[in-house]
């Protein structure tokens, strides 16, 4: 049965949003020449802005190719979407993140739908409380490392994800949130502190691959991840204007399937030099179960600044998987370009220790766009 | 990130030489040298700020200040030379850096500040509305506003790019 059906009950909020979106749409047109703004004009990778409505339309998309060791090739629009942010006075903010992901699956004998799936990402508001203090309600990314909070793909220097920021927790919570930045000896502190409860929130519910798909491969390691309660927090400290970034996330949680709980902790950072940019984060989860195996891992990852906006990537990861019950050595390294704001090229070989992990050996390529 | 190093050098060899110095005040100082001023309404009780401060605010990491009241920081057109410098001296990004940040932080729901066409435009609406930061050449300060930070230009915005003031032969 097509998926796209299967969900239509979850298009009621973002069709809503939609809808206010056009509205909203009209008032912008109509503001005239003698308004005081003056917008950038629209750029790929900043979405379309209406400051007197405060309102930003945009989104991204990408278009994957695979050509995987010991298996056919294919090509994939894995994610097209489209995020709506609308503020409501000085301390309200709207955020919506629709997302129809697997949109498309190419192969030599044609192109299938049925794998399409359409779901709500992200739909939250926040409340700017205080100086100190946001608060967020709605379904959000989860605060564990950095990639997953910045996950889309024109975003972030590979195709492949790391599984350490994938496969031992939820991408999404369900929940409430409080975050902010306090300002210590010249340097920022980011704190997070959240809650979520998705067995009782009845809305936007999703399974979280925990793997990834590939194309035609499909997700080589089919397991999903969702939260039915969870706590946890963050912080990020940055020194020397952000030149260092150093994090610590903590969440214990129960899952859905399999109904365990468990406890999670993670480091990241991220360094910018001259001409390299390194970071990498590490996890370590513990099962609060008989018989199930510590889950742990982390990478690290190098990007040097090359000629013509082009930038040269390597990473390493070690993941100790504990369904299956197996260590995975991989190693990725890859070319970006990006020569056009907003627009991503890469191209990258990956080799994999243990492919049944969840992620295969080959050639990934991409063309990612911001818009 | 990582793409800041596509002027570094230059960069850095501005900030090294002194370059986008910043002085905490109140009211200008006499100064032989083109200085850029941040402002604030009349209306505001904003004083003075701190370089830190004001990259947080312009970063959108923090959105109301102590009184709850939301900062509304103001950009010029990207192609602004006096944006530039600002990028340089106090946000300590270049454009492509602060690109990145902004796709980030647009991906995560917050969008980079307002941009107003003209440093004129820019005091105009910084008068009227409290809560409004912008900055200027010092010599575009008008009596209804207040300066809350002064910072030097040299290094970071060549005179010639620059506006010429009213009234003066020095940018």
């Amino acid at each position: 049965m097509n998926r796209i059906a299967c969900r239509l009950h979850r298009l009621t909020p973002p069709a809503l949003l939609l809808a206010l979106g056009v509205v909203l749409f009209r008032p912008a047109i109509a503001a005239g020449d003698d308004s005081p703004w003056e917008t950038d004009p629209y750029r790929l990778g900043q979405g379309l802005y209406f400051p007197q409505q405060g309102l930003r339309v945009g989104g991204y998309a990408d278009l994957h190719y695979y050509d995987l060791d010991d298996r056919p090739r294919s090509a994939s629009i894995d994610d097209l979407s489209l995020i709506v942010t609308k503020d409501f006075g000085s301390r309200w903010k709207l955020l919506s993140e629709t997302d129809l992901s697997e949109a498309a699956i190419i192969t030599g004998r044609g192109v299938s739908t049925s794998d399409a799936t359409l779901e709500v990402e992200r739909l939250y508001v926040d409340y700017y409380a205080s100086s100190a203090a946001t608060f967020r309600f709605g379904k959000f990314l989860t605060p564990v490392g950095q990639w997953n909070l910045i996950h889309a793909d024109p975003l972030v220097w590979t195709v492949t994800r790391p599984l350490s920021t994938a496969a031992a927790f939820a991408t999404s919570a369900n929940g409430a949130m409080m975050y902010g930045t306090r300002t210590l000896a010249q340097d920022d502190l980011d704190y997070t502190l959240y809650v979520d409860d998705t067995q009782a929130i009845g809305f936007a519910k999703d399974a979280d691959s925990a793997y990834g798909s590939y194309g035609r491969a499909g997700a080589i390691n089919p397991l999903t991840n969702e939260f039915d309660r969870a706590a946890g927090g963050q912080t990020h400290y940055h020194w020397h204007d952000d030149q260092l970034t150093i994090g610590g996330s903590f969440v214990a949680y129960e899952l859905r399937d399999p109904r365990k709980s468990y406890r999670l902790g993670g480091l990241d950072f991220d360094w910018t030099g001259s001409d390299v940019e390194l970071s990498g984060e590490g996890v370590y989860r513990t099962a609060n179960a008989p018989q199930t195996p510590s889950e742990y891992g982390g990478y690290l990852q190098a990007v040097i600044s090359l000629p013509n906006q082009l930038f040269l990537v390597g990473r390493y990861e070690h993941f100790r998987n504990s369904t299956p019950n197996v260590t995975d050595n991989i190693s990725t390294v890859g070319l970006n370009y990006r020569g056009v704001a907003g627009l991503v090229f890469r191209i990258e070989r990956t080799h994999a220790s243990h492919e049944y992990s969840g992620l295969p050996s080959g050639w990934f390529a991409s063309v990612a766009v911001l818009f | 990130m990582f793409t800041r190093l596509r002027y570094p050098r230059i960069v850095l060899l501005a900030l090294a030489l002194g370059a986008g110095s910043i002085d905490y005040a109140a009211e200008p100082a006499p100064s032989e040298q083109a200085q850029m001023a941040v402002i604030a309404s009349n209306l505001d009780s904003l004083q003075k700020i701190d370089d830190g401060s004001l990259r947080e605010i312009y970063l959108k990491r923090v959105f109301l200040n102590t009184d709850g009241r939301p900062y509304i920081p103001v950009n010029l057109p990207a192609t602004h030379p006096l944006r530039d410098a600002f990028l340089s001296a106090v946000l300590k990004m270049n454009p492509p850096q602060m690109q990145i940040y902004w796709d980030r932080r647009y991906f995560q729901g917050v969008s980079p500040p307002y941009v107003l066409g003209s440093q004129r435009a820019v005091v105009r609406f910084v008068a009227a509305t409290p809560g409004a930061i912008g900055y200027v050449q010092r010599c575009q300060v008008t009596p209804n506003v207040h300066v809350i930070l002064l910072v030097s230009l040299a290094g970071v915005a060549p005179a010639d790019t620059l506006e010429k003031c009213p009234n003066s032969a020095m940018p």
